[in-house]
């Protein structure tokens, strides 16, 4: 029988594979000459992600094989096309990966049990919001949005990302104690069932400051991340509609409020209502966007072979290398590239919940399924904002958008859902293998 | 948890579900529309880079071509007219801001290699993206004659061959240097006479009495008539509407139908569309191509319909209840293109045959071997071949003795019919002349137009007819 370690490795040398076959197109597209210069970065792209591979072999064996060489394909597609908008965008990016590398060792070495993070779940609910305070207090506006915070050397990091992962870890280990009183309401308000205040306030407490900081640092695509991963997991933890249907309702009417207030969000749904009214202003970034899409076609000109960059060495779409990866992506490789970023993505997804619904206890269910729904939801958003689905909001395509602090979060995101699925596959309970199947989706071992 | 992680995860791929839709309809379905939205960069830059197929007239020489730039060790192309205004209507331009008009327009797809399997071949690296030539009937030589003849005058000139229903010729004044478009658009736009517009096909004129020899074609079909017909004339018929008069309020007393046509008799052409009436005018209307826009290879916006209009719209051919006796003489809200009337010499000219007019002969790659080629096509039947033969002689008489004889050539047997209509302005006139030559085996067909002169078709379109069937004629031998 196939280790899943091995599986996982059977994997990894194709995404690897793949990923030279693409840093190769981009070579071969432009100069006359081959170009090894980014050989050596990716070679050493690769060597992270084996040394992840081992650390997964001595530390969690019984992990889920399919999530690690996922990552490594989009991580490969998101290098190759830096590289090919701006060979330093890729080498800062490979630098990031390492690090991100680094902390997925550092998660696996030093959370072998994710358990405890349950204990420490207030400070670590804490420590997320004071992140974001200290980013209010000491961060750097950059195009207008306050996400920043300068650390020396002109480097900046956002903690909110960070934040991110350490909120939905301190709602997996509150909503998993709440649980029970939150499901059963003990009274109707204007015929929403309403649960106990004693369970709902701190949550709602707690979100209310989340979201209010949130629009302090003028960052809507974080504060529409941080409500629908906490819609997914009250639902998850409570399993009724009716609270997210109530949350829905409450968001439509903030929507409302802050379209109504804020310039700068009336400015970006008129771009997404109306892009064509305004091509050269409001609606540049995403008449651009589609654009390129339908420049791409159903089987794209291939990587490198887009026109992405002008003459004058300008983005032909402001933003490419973060907010527009995806665009970027499909722009060179077509609609079936862009099909299959999404499947990558979906894989992801389909994974993580697999891990939640394998996983015995309700804190690991809910810690899995929220972190697979942060993934999965900062993809849908940033991908349904360049293609028009939603408005545009900035929040980072995972391990595509240049950027370290979203990278780096999340490889320790996907080490967390590593260390969850091998503490249940772990056979180390019963002492006897436990069938590994999953009761759906992909039968594994 | 485990329904509600399922329905989370449900929920999610739907979403992901409809991300998948939208991007395949931007990226296939809506893709072309985008490529076509004026400015679109995407598409500028792809079109700089093709290095797009020549456009060549029959004589061989380069219409249009492109020339080869390196930007910043790029190689990107610019469109060159070489033979600068000679043919700028009917071959177009093509510029990233303004578009592409004529042919650069109508046979894009293979100017820019993207016909057949080449998009295919040019992705795998087995072709370089060039697009193929496309080699016209014009002829410089013809072209260049029109051109000048109607220098420092509004008009228009179409020759065509009457068996292959290929434009040799296709001009229109004032004209403009294709050159010019990419950096001086606005200036072309602003100059007097509307030089952009191609009224060879685009320009709709009243056509006055070269539209009896279409209500001849009605006549001699109808079998009530014969050339010898015989009528009498009292220099005025009424019918439905107001007294028709003849052309400087001339009697011609008896006379039979083929004198009517030589010296254009109102009257008697008046008396017998009245007899015919709307249906059967309209009918032999039709049989020529009016009501229909011209099958020529230009974009549909360059190419106006021939017909009745009113308040802008198209009337039916044959609408009932109309004076069918002014309709006869080319008068009743009655318009035509230069391209139409040509259209009529050259069905007499091909036993009354008609053809859909081409511009294009053949397509072929960088190889020299046919991508594609147009044969003559049939579009319909206006008269018998013996009908077109009487017609035939009895429009030698226009030119032999009748209102036509400057496009008479020496040593040559010319077909035709002159036209004046006027434009409501006391003593402006639209002077037309259609034919063709030699009258016996036709090689030629030409309709000529010229705007706002105080003079006949008789005097100034016959003779730039006869110049341009003339350099035609040359050009074979």
């Amino acid at each position: 029988m196939t280790s899943p370690r091995t599986r996982e490795l059977g994997f990894l040398i194709p995404a690897a594979a793949l990923g030279l076959l693409g840093l190769a197109s981009v070579a071969t597209a432009r100069a006359d000459e081959f170009d090894l210069g980014p050989l050596p970065a990716a070679l050493g792209v690769i060597a992270v992600f084996a040394v992840m591979h081992v650390a997964l072999r001595l530390r969690a064996p019984a992990a889920d094989p399919y999530l690690l060489p996922t990552v490594g394909l989009l991580t490969a597609i998101g290098l190759i096309e830096l590289h090919r908008i701006d060979p330093g965008l890729a080498e800062d990016q490979a630098i990031w990966v390492t690090v991100g590398g680094a902390v997925f060792l550092a998660v696996l070495a030093l959370i072998p049990d994710h358990h405890v993070l349950e204990r420490y779940r207030y400070l670590i609910g804490i420590a997320g919001v004071a992140l974001l305070v200290a980013t209010m207090i000491f961060g750097t506006t950059i195009n207008g949005s306050k996400l920043w915070i300068e650390v020396g050397g002109g480097q900046t990091v956002q903690l909110g990302e960070l934040s991110k992962v350490l909120i939905v870890i301190f709602l997996a280990g509150y909503l998993r104690d709440k649980r029970e009183l939150l499901a059963i309401p003990t009274r109707r308000v204007l015929g929403v069932p309403v649960p106990p205040m004693s369970a709902l306030g701190p949550v709602l407490v707690f979100l209310v400051a989340a979201l209010v900081l949130v629009v302090a640092l003028n960052d809507f695509g974080s504060g529409l991340l941080f409500f629908g991963a906490f819609l997914a997991m009250l639902y998850l933890a409570t399993g009724r509609v009716a609270y997210v249907g109530f949350g829905l309702a409450l968001f439509a009417a903030g929507a409302a409020l802050v379209y109504a207030v804020v310039p700068r969000i009336q400015d970006r749904v008129g771009g997404w209502l109306t892009p064509f009214d305004d091509p050269a202003g409001q609606g540049f970034q995403l008449v651009q966007s589609l654009y390129a899409l339908a420049e791409g076609g159903l089987l794209g000109p291939g990587l490198g072979r887009g026109f992405l960059i002008t003459e004058s060495g300008n983005t032909v779409i402001p933003a490419l290398q973060t907010d527009f990866m995806f665009s970027a992506v499909a722009a060179e490789l077509g609609y079936i590239g862009g099909l299959g970023l999404l499947l990558c993505y979906l894989v992801m997804m389909q994974r993580g919940f697999a891990i939640a619904i394998e996983a015995t206890d309700g804190f690991s269910k809910l810690l899995a399924g929220g972190l697979t729904a942060v993934l999965a939801l900062q993809a849908f958003l940033i991908v349904g904002g360049v293609i028009r689905l939603i408005p545009l909001t900035g929040v980072a395509l995972p391990f595509l958008s240049y950027g370290g602090s979203s990278v780096v979060t999340n490889f320790g995101i996907v080490a967390l859902l590593l260390v969850v699925s091998n503490r249940t596959r772990m056979p180390r309970r019963t002492g006897v293998q436990r069938d590994l199947a999953p009761d759906w989706g992909v039968a594994d071992g | 948890m485990d329904r509600s992680l399922r329905n989370l995860y449900i929920t999610l791929t739907a979403g992901f579900v409809a991300l998948a839709l939208l991007l395949g309809y931007w990226q296939v379905v809506a893709a072309g529309g985008l490529q076509d939205r004026a400015g679109n960069p995407q598409t500028i830059q792809r079109e700089r880079l093709v290095d797009r197929g020549r456009i060549l007239s029959a004589d061989g020489k380069v219409l249009a071509a492109s020339r080869a730039r390196r930007i910043r060790g790029q190689r990107v192309f610019e469109r060159v007219y070489p033979q600068a205004g000679l043919a700028a209507h009917p071959v177009g331009y093509t510029s990233v801001q303004e578009g592409k008009t004529g042919l650069e327009s109508t046979w894009n797809r293979f100017l820019s290699g993207s016909f057949g399997t080449e998009p295919l071949l040019q992705r795998l690296n087995l072709r370089e993206q060039r697009g193929a030539d496309v080699h016209t009937h014009l002829d410089t030589r013809v072209q260049q004659v029109a051109v000048d003849a109607l220098a420092g005058q509004r008009g228009a000139v179409v020759a065509l061959d009457p068996h292959t229903g290929g434009v040799v010729a296709m001009a229109s004044a004032p004209t403009f240097d294709p050159n010019d478009v990419a950096q001086d658009f606005a200036s072309i736009r602003a100059r007097p006479g509307a030089p952009l517009l191609n009224r060879a096909s685009g320009g709709t004129y009243p056509p006055g009495s070269t539209f009896k020899v279409v209500t001849a074609t009605a006549a001699l079909e109808s079998g009530l008539y014969n050339p010898a017909s015989r009528f009498d004339d009292t220099g005025s018929f009424r019918n439905t509407g107001g007294p028709i008069t003849n052309f400087g309020r001339r009697v011609f007393g008896q006379h039979t139908l083929r004198q009517a046509l030589t010296n254009s008799i109102n009257t008697t052409f008046a008396r017998i569309g009245a007899t015919l009436g709307a249906a059967r005018l309209g009918a032999t209307m039709s049989a020529y191509g009016f009501g229909e826009r011209p099958p020529v290879d230009l974009p549909e916006g360059e190419v106006a319909v021939s017909g009745r209009r009113r308040d802008g719209r198209l009337l039916r051919n044959d609408q009932p209840g109309e004076d069918a006796a002014r309709i006869a003489i080319g008068q009743e809200r009655l318009v035509a293109t230069p391209l139409q009337m040509a259209m009529v010499a050259a069905a007499i000219a091909n036993e009354g045959t008609v053809l859909a007019p081409h511009l294009m002969s053949r397509i072929t790659d960088r190889g020299g071997s046919n991508v594609r080629e147009q044969q003559p096509e049939e579009v319909g039947q206006a008269a018998s071949a013996r009908t077109a033969r009487q017609l035939t002689e009895m429009m030698r008489g226009v030119v032999d003795e009748g209102t036509g004889t400057a496009a008479a050539l020496s040593g040559l047997s010319v077909a035709g019919k002159t036209g004046t209509a006027e434009t409501g302005d006391t003593g402006r006139n639209q002077a037309w002349f259609i034919g063709f030559a030699p009258a016996e085996a036709p090689q030629i067909a030409v309709a000529v137009v010229i705007e706002d002169t105080t003079s006949t078709g008789g005097g100034v379109a016959a003779p730039v007819a006869g110049a341009v069937m003339k350099a035609a004629l040359d050009r074979e031998g």
